[in-house]
């Protein structure tokens, strides 16, 4: 049960005493806007957020307006105070008399204002992502694995768009079925590239505990006769005479090993 | 200041190539225009240039570093034997200090390049073992000179070419070179006789083991010992290559198809 604070204060006071309260409120909201903003300001500086979003687009871009993502980010809460404040002064002094925009707005406001939050977060995460991904993917020198930063980049700007969407309201039934296809299709193709090397892995780690053949030793798997020259995770080395079979793990297992002894 | 101007002249004057080592950034770029090739030979290409050669070790005597950096340069076909070439390097530390000529081919060729980059083993592996060496040469095991014989690469071979000593400590563990909790297990390990086994991928297949290669052909400086007879004979043998600190004398030595090809003196790391 909500409790109508705008209502009790007409009820006991004056319809001028209200208008002064309410200015009154108006004063204290800009007292507090302006407190929350300061605060969320070094609270971000403080964890160290400024340091985290540095070189990201978005702060850039920001930057480039003279402000930076922090400050951004500590204004918006403080604007999101002061509107609350405002709205709270118009009701008691009933200047705008709408129960329907009171409940609304109250309603509204702090999914606009979350919304805009998952917009900056997800610019921010977004280019953050795609930077970690493309260091690690550094020592591949192929121009086609620049694809992949970009992807992670924009699948997730998209899923904080649709975050922000749905927050304020728009249909993302579509979007979100597009998601779901595309979150399905990522497993699907993944599981199929990855099959191979699951499967070698899986043979990989009891090869590694159990040491049936060990380097040095001479065996034959799947036709291919030599000395095992290094076993890891995924494959095996055997070589010949100026051979080496490079055999899977999966291999391995599915075939059997011969330990040759002479 | 004519006279040492024209000194200076005469010794970068008609060079090929220039060998740039370990350079700060504000080095290398104002040579970013200029005619002659500019080789970069630093532990990492933290300038990103374009001819690079990778240093394994931070050579302290600079004809061992000139030398690693030629060797690597021409390996690479950055620059022909021909060529005459001016070596900018850093002497006494802070920055670059020394600038020298040399023709790439004055150095009798040692295949110090090739011991790490075109050995069976990955550079990374040969490097870890030569910390390994250095660090155990410098400390001694608990205060004591010891020796010891590390055998990297082609590790199948050299298991068939020698046999067990005893027990050998590192079966099914899968332990590898270059972790510092390993390298001390090894310097530990080093007090046991026989020779380390290290595979291309740096694993550490055993210890405790008796080389068996033969040593005909063998061609060694005279007055090493039994050790640096047999890191040379199995190096000969298999495509491995062999390092050993030596017991006497306290020296690194490396040995690659036979023949000793790099020496270093632990103390100067």
């Amino acid at each position: 049960m909500q409790f109508d604070w705008p209502e009790f204060i007409r009820r006991i006071f004056s319809r001028e005493t209200a208008f002064t309260i309410s200015v009154a409120i108006l004063v204290i909201g800009l007292i507090v806007a302006y407190w929350t903003w300061r605060w969320v300001d070094s609270f971000l500086r403080t964890v160290g957020v400024d340091d985290a979003v540095e070189g990201t687009p978005f702060e850039r871009t920001a930057q480039s307006i003279g402000t930076s993502t922090v400050s951004i980010l500590a204004q918006l809460s403080g604007l999101f105070v002061y509107i609350a404040a405002i709205i709270l002064a118009l009701n008691i002094a009933q200047l705008l008399d709408t129960q329907l925009f009171w409940a609304q707005l109250t309603g509204y406001l702090p999914r606009l204002f979350v919304a805009a939050i998952a917009i900056i977060l997800g610019l921010v995460a977004g280019d953050k992502a795609a930077l970690v991904v493309s260091d690690s993917l550094r020592s591949i020198k192929l121009p086609e694995a620049e694809l992949i930063p970009e992807l992670v980049k924009y699948s997730i700007f998209y899923i904080a768009a649709l975050l922000a969407l749905s927050q304020i309201g728009v249909a993302t039934n579509a979007l979100l079925i597009l998601l779901a296809a595309y979150a399905f299709g990522l497993v699907l193709l993944s599981g199929l590239a990855f099959k191979d090397l699951l499967a070698a892995s899986a043979a990989g780690i009891y090869l590694l505990l159990v040491e049936p053949y060990s380097i040095g030793d001479k065996v034959e798997i799947d036709d291919k006769r030599g000395i095992v020259q290094e076993v890891d995770m995924f494959v095996t080395h055997i070589e010949t005479d100026g051979e080496e079979y490079v055999i899977p793990n999966q291999i391995v297992m599915r075939s059997g090993v011969v330990r040759v002894r002479e | 200041m004519t006279a040492l101007g024209d000194l200076f002249e005469g010794v970068v004057a008609d060079v090929d190539a220039v060998l740039l080592f370990s350079p700060s950034t504000s080095a290398v770029e104002p040579f970013e225009d200029s005619d002659v090739p500019v080789v970069v030979v630093a532990p990492e290409n933290t300038v990103e240039a374009d001819l690079f050669v990778e240093l394994p070790l931070e050579f302290t005597d600079i004809t061992g570093r000139i030398r690693f950096g030629l060797e690597g340069a021409v390996n690479q076909e950055l620059i022909t034997e021909e060529e005459t070439v001016v070596c900018a390097t850093e002497a006494f530390g802070d920055g670059i200090d020394t600038v020298m000529r040399v023709r790439a081919d004055q150095f009798t060729r040692t295949g110090v390049y090739d011991l790490f980059v075109n050995s069976r083993a990955e550079p990374a592996v040969v490097r870890d073992v030569f910390e390994v060496c250095i660090e155990l040469g410098k400390k001694g095991q608990k205060g004591k000179q010891v020796g010891a014989l590390f055998v990297v690469g082609d590790a199948g071979k050299v298991m068939n070419k020698s046999r067990p000593l005893s027990y050998n400590p590192f079966e099914k563990s899968h332990v590898h070179v270059g972790d510092p909790i390993v390298n001390v297990m090894l310097k530990e390990f080093s007090r046991l006789d026989g020779a380390f086994v290290i595979s291309d991928s740096g694993k550490i297949v055993s210890a405790y083991r008796y080389l068996e290669p033969s040593a005909e052909g063998v061609d060694i400086p005279k007055g090493l010992g039994a050790r640096h007879m047999a890191a040379g004979a199995i190096t000969r043998d298999t495509n491995a290559v062999a390092i050993v600190l030596s017991e006497s004398d306290g020296m690194v030595r490396a040995f690659k198809g036979g023949e000793l090809v790099l020496e270093l003196d632990p103390e100067e790391y």
